[in-house]
């Protein structure tokens, strides 16, 4: 059977609609598909189609044929006839009065507004030192994955859905299905092949998946659907862009007294997951620093682009861009070193924050300290030449969001109206099974983590594998396919380390604990003195003494002094194999289970306290030298030092693979990147080759390090590292590039036209470490 | 994306290329790397029904040093199927035609540089091109083989307009000469783009200069690439520099005769006010690269 493919009809595609395509804002006034229908006769093509354009590239039609070309020019046999309206392309504009609404539920284009108040800020500013106000905008950035979405749906005979997607998130596919479609859940196959990269882009239900599935049911056969590369800048999902004005005050000795935070997002023209952004963009900036005294008010905004959703560090980055910077010109004003004003005003492990949230390990001072050391910054700090920068940089993440994004139980949405939200979660995040092969040679373990190019499969097989007691490469890992494995969120919010791991060990101990009485009687010894490690089961005290105990495995810890009762000839270790044999012999199939729940009752009670909960927080800090041409203001990004607490590491290469990777990525966001529209809301470089992100050519060298750590409520004491590596890096450029130049660059991207724009203006706010005193250039 | 459906003709040599430009007239294309061409056809932003590849002419293909004739003083001949690749790895070039390898090192992506041609390259006549400049600035000239005879044409004369050149219905770029470099000559082109690795320039200077016995400037060129519709020869870099000694006040000089002849516009990758600026400084900086190549050429 021939997989057929599809193409979009879209205002930039090859569909003329009487000179009036490529605006932002229409409505489709009428839209005939009648002559690619009558085509479909011959060119055996189908349509699908809806009514509505709030952006350039917002799909109406998609049509499934024989093949790509012929889908194609069956496109061109669509007649689109759009009713243009004025587009609105900035939260300012898009909340003015008077301004059209993009969707009418949302006054003023508003399509969250979140209001957060802690403590007494007027007092608090009035008793400030100095209090220090900035205006600052991001960028709008994409994730740029290199495999574009894709999918692939075709229908069973007995009415499953099946379908193949370059997804984040299976499950949430499956449920926005289920709930699209009105069918059960049981009833939809969700197949996650291996992913080319998500970074947040897809995190949630795409276009392709609900399209593929609509033409396969038509047609009857497969369907096969692919973005271009400017589809996928049409699709979007990209970082929000935002627009920040940050007050901060502080007292003499440079600790923080009251901070207020005002944030418009430039949303797009859908929500994706901006209301869950707009809450992270505020309830993220005390977890680093203490600040007694919090306001936050964010505004996400409706406009006539592509919608912004969730990318890695989700809604954190640019307000802690923002942060960072401001810190560290208070810094320089107060002539306080700025790694010093950071611990100064550090967290402190096991605090509670300002919005209520539970911090329990945290040993951000001592990645300071690190940073500090191996940069060698108080050799370097103020003592460069021009054109030479040193900055400093912080930031932390959650580790996995407290509350799953739906509430209730997993059902056929429609079942019965949505459940108040509670405190807790009532079906666990992350499950898992083991299933060991009936010679005890393998370990089959099942759970549907997504595996994006993270490298999540080969740190929950290393986790299972150390809670069974077995090598890892005895033990397979069956993550994509939702018939195989059981439930799990997927990749975001940095969660799988944390939840997924300890599902996948709970799994892993869940069998050993089966296996454990087998495999006492063979040593001749109680089951509970019994430890599995390395394919062996043996008695705790006869290896090693009580050290032997893999403190990580846990099984076994509790072990008594009765060896001593062992019968002589009973052997000192038995093959772990065998131990599995033995079990199935007697009881069939060797299973075991395991499941994790977050903690219950985190956060606060106010509006939205939820967001920013999490099971544990990750902690790190940067430091980045560069080089600045002050004729062309080019930038080199030249040296980047960063230490990281994610906990214990599971996979140290892993974190090391993740930091290098945020920091060649995010700094390419904080110096080159930017999606640019004209006013017409038309993207300017919907490709690779006008949106710059850093090349290997341009990537700095990095040294990434670790900070002694353990988690307790991590699996083996780890936390996240995926989404916190990012953070620190953008106000690490951002402050090296002020300190090269003696100019601060507050709007995203730092270019070499505003770096050069700058200098000229010739008004720098001081910066303290740069030698700028011969600033009369040019 | 795809290729429109075009007929494809693969040729032998290039009498068999100038045959089928002559009977498909304005409906037919060259075909050489391919990385402007495919690419536009596949964007739609160009169309045409043949394609005429020259990949099997093998004749169009290498680089060979000409000795000097009664005609000339010698010169360099590349053939116009050469990869940019090739011509940087080549140690004619490399020893003789340094200059030339600034334009060559840095140019898109070793992918693109295995398989995008010099003549691709010049009879594309992008404004944004990266050979163009630093060859003009050499003194280089084309070979235009036609079946009614063959012409060569000189690169400051060669581009019209965007992606327009002199080349005449029938015709074939087949080679390019660029002139020996004697000694006292240096070259040097520089080039300013948004990153370090497979990025089209923003603006970029090439810039020549002769040097006399007394060490001042006998012969001047300095030509402008990706600030004007066409590669751009700075007319007045000349009177700006000849019979000056090298150094910030000549290079000054020059440098605002390169931001005068510039006609920038502004784009994704920087405003004109912007691209205007980077050519003084790119034109100071070429030429202060050209007169030390010209300096230790006499040492």
């Amino acid at each position: 059977m021939p997989l057929l493919c599809q193409q979009w009809e879209t205002t930039v595609g090859p569909v003329t609609a009487r000179g009036r395509k490529n605006t932002a804002h229409r409505a489709v006034a009428h839209l005939d598909t009648t002559t690619a229908h009558r085509a479909a006769a011959h060119l055996d093509t189908t349509t699908a189609h809806r009514a509505a354009a709030p952006h350039v590239g917002d799909p109406v039609a998609a049509v499934a044929a024989i093949d790509e070309r012929t889908a194609e020019a069956a496109l061109k046999l669509i007649e689109v006839e759009y009713e243009e309206l004025p587009p609105l392309l900035d939260p300012f504009e898009a909340t003015a009065e008077g301004a059209p609404l993009i969707h009418d539920q949302y006054p003023r284009n508003i399509n969250t507004h979140v209001e957060q108040c802690f403590g007494d800020l007027d007092k608090a500013f009035a008793e400030s030192h100095l209090v220090r106000e900035e205006t600052f905008t991001g960028n709008h950035i994409y994730q740029c994955p290199l495999e574009p979405h894709a999918a692939i749906s075709y229908w069973e005979h007995d009415g499953t859905l099946v379908l193949y997607t370059s997804t984040q998130v299976p499950h949430y596919v499956q449920y926005m299905v289920a709930h699209v479609f009105h069918m059960p859940l049981g009833k939809i196959r969700v197949i996650r092949p291996a992913v080319g990269g998500g970074f947040g882009g897809k995190a949630a239900t795409c276009p392709l998946d609900l399209c593929a599935a609509i033409l396969a049911r038509k047609t009857g056969r497969p369907v096969k659907m692919v973005y271009s590369r400017e589809e996928m800048f049409h699709y979007g999902r990209g970082r929000h862009k935002q627009h920040m004005r940050f007050k901060l005050g502080v007292d003499r000795d440079g600790r923080i007294k009251a901070f207020k935070s005002e944030i418009y997002l430039d949303g797009g023209a859908y929500s994706s997951f901006g209301v869950a952004t707009a809450y992270y963009a505020g309830s993220m900036i005390p977890t680093l620093y203490n600040i007694p005294n919090y306001r936050y008010d964010g505004y996400r905004v409706m406009t006539n682009k592509p919608a912004a959703g969730a990318m890695r560090g989700h809604g954190v980055p640019q307000p802690r861009f923002a942060f960072e910077c401001l810190l560290t010109m208070i810094a320089d004003e107060l002539g306080i070193d700025p790694i010093e004003i950071r611990r100064r005003n550090s967290m402190r492990p096991n605090t509670r924050t300002v919005n209520d949230l539970d911090v329990g390990s945290c040993e951000f001072d001592a990645t300071l300290e690190a940073v500090a050391k191996k940069s060698g910054w108080a050799e370097k700090y103020g003592k460069l030449p021009r054109g030479k920068g040193i900055g400093v940089g912080a930031g932390g993440f959650v580790s996995g969001a407290g509350y799953c994004i739906y509430r209730g139980q997993v059902q056929l949405s429609h079942e019965k109206p949505r459940e108040h939200f509670q405190k807790r979660s009532i079906f666990p995040h992350a499950n898992a099974v083991v299933r060991i092969s009936e010679d005890g040679m393998a370990a089959i373990l099942m759970i549907g983590a997504a595996e994006i190019g993270q490298g999540s499969d080969t740190i929950l097989v290393q986790c299972c594998a150390e809670a069974l007691g077995i090598p890892v490469s005895r033990v397979r890992i069956h993550s994509q396919d939702s018939d195989i494995s059981p439930l799990d969120l997927g990749a975001y919010s940095s969660r799988v380390t944390l939840m997924a791991g300890h599902a996948v060990s709970r799994a892993g101990w869940d069998v050993a604990d089966k296996m454990k009485p087998y495999a006492a009687k063979m040593l001749g010894c109680d089951a509970s003195q019994v430890v599995a490690r390395d394919a062996k089961f043996f008695v705790a005290k006869t290896e090693s003494g009580a050290t032997a105990v893999s403190a990580v495995v846990g099984a076994g810890a509790h072990c008594s002094q009765s060896s001593g009762t062992r019968p002589n000839h009973a052997p000192s270790t038995v093959a772990w194999e065998e131990v599995a044999r033995q079990y199935f012999n007697d009881n069939g199939p060797l299973v075991g289970t395991g499941c994790y729940k977050p903690p219950e009752g985190l956060g606060g009670d106010f509006k939205g306290a939820t967001v920013g909960t999490s099971p544990a927080y990750s902690f790190g800090s940067a430091v980045c030298e560069v080089s600045v041409d002050l004729e062309t203001g080019k930038v080199r990004v030249e040296r980047f030092t960063d230490f990281h607490d994610c906990g214990t590491p599971i996979n140290p290469r892993a974190v090391h693979g993740q930091v290098e990777g945020a920091i060649v990525m995010s700094a390419g966001e904080t110096i080159m990147e930017d999606v640019q529209f004209d006013e017409k809301g038309r993207i300017l470089n919907p490709n690779l080759h006008g949106y710059a992100m850093m090349s290997i050519k341009d990537a700095p060298q990095i040294f990434s390090g670790l900070v002694e750590s353990y988690e307790p409520r991590g699996p083996f004491g780890a936390k996240e590292i995926g989404e916190g590596s990012t953070l620190p890096v953008l106000g690490a450029v951002a402050h090296a590039i002020a300190n090269a130049t003696g100019v601060w660059i507050k709007d995203l991207p730092i270019t070499p036209e505003k770096i050069l724009n700058a200098l000229r203006e010739k008004s720098p706010t001081p910066v303290r470490g740069a030698a700028y005193a011969a600033s009369s250039s040019r | 994306m795809y290729i429109p459906n075009v007929e494809l003709h693969e040729c032998e040599s290039v009498e068999q290329a100038g045959a089928l430009l002559t009977r498909y007239g304005s409906s037919a294309r060259l075909l050489a790397g391919g990385t402007d061409l495919l690419v536009d056809l596949k964007t739609a932003r160009t169309a045409t029904a043949h394609l005429v590849s020259l990949k099997r002419v093998a004749a169009l293909r290498g680089i060979k040093l000409e000795t000097a004739s009664q005609s000339n003083n010698g010169y360099l001949r590349i053939g116009a199927l050469t990869t940019v690749a090739e011509i940087d790895a080549n140690p004619l070039v490399r020893t003789q035609y340094a200059p030339l390898c600034d334009a060559t090192r840095d140019m898109a992506t070793v992918q693109v540089r295995n398989l995008a041609t010099i003549g691709g390259n010049l009879a594309s006549a992008v404004p944004c091109a990266d050979l163009p400049p630093i060859l003009i600035v050499l003194g280089a000239s084309v070979e235009l083989w036609s079946a009614g005879g063959s012409r060569t044409v000189g690169l400051d004369r060669f581009f019209l307009g965007p992606r327009k050149t002199d080349i005449r219905p029938g015709e074939v770029l087949i080679a390019i000469r660029i002139p020996t470099i004697p000694p006292g000559f240096g070259a040097a082109y520089s080039r300013f783009a948004l990153r370090n690795g497979n990025a089209i320039a923003v603006a970029s200077v090439a810039a020549s200069l002769a040097l006399g016995n007394g060490g001042s400037i006998t012969q001047a060129r300095v030509a402008l690439g990706a600030v004007a519709p066409t590669p751009a020869v700075v007319d007045r870099a000349a009177g700006a520099l000849i019979g000056k000694t090298p150094g910030e006040d000549a290079f000054h000089a020059a440098a605002l005769a390169a931001q005068t002849t510039s006609a920038p516009i502004s784009d994704v990758r920087g405003s004109a006010e912007y691209r205007r600026e980077l050519v003084a400084v790119l034109t100071r900086r070429a030429l202060g690269a050209a007169a030390q190549r010209a300096t230790e050429s006499l040492t």
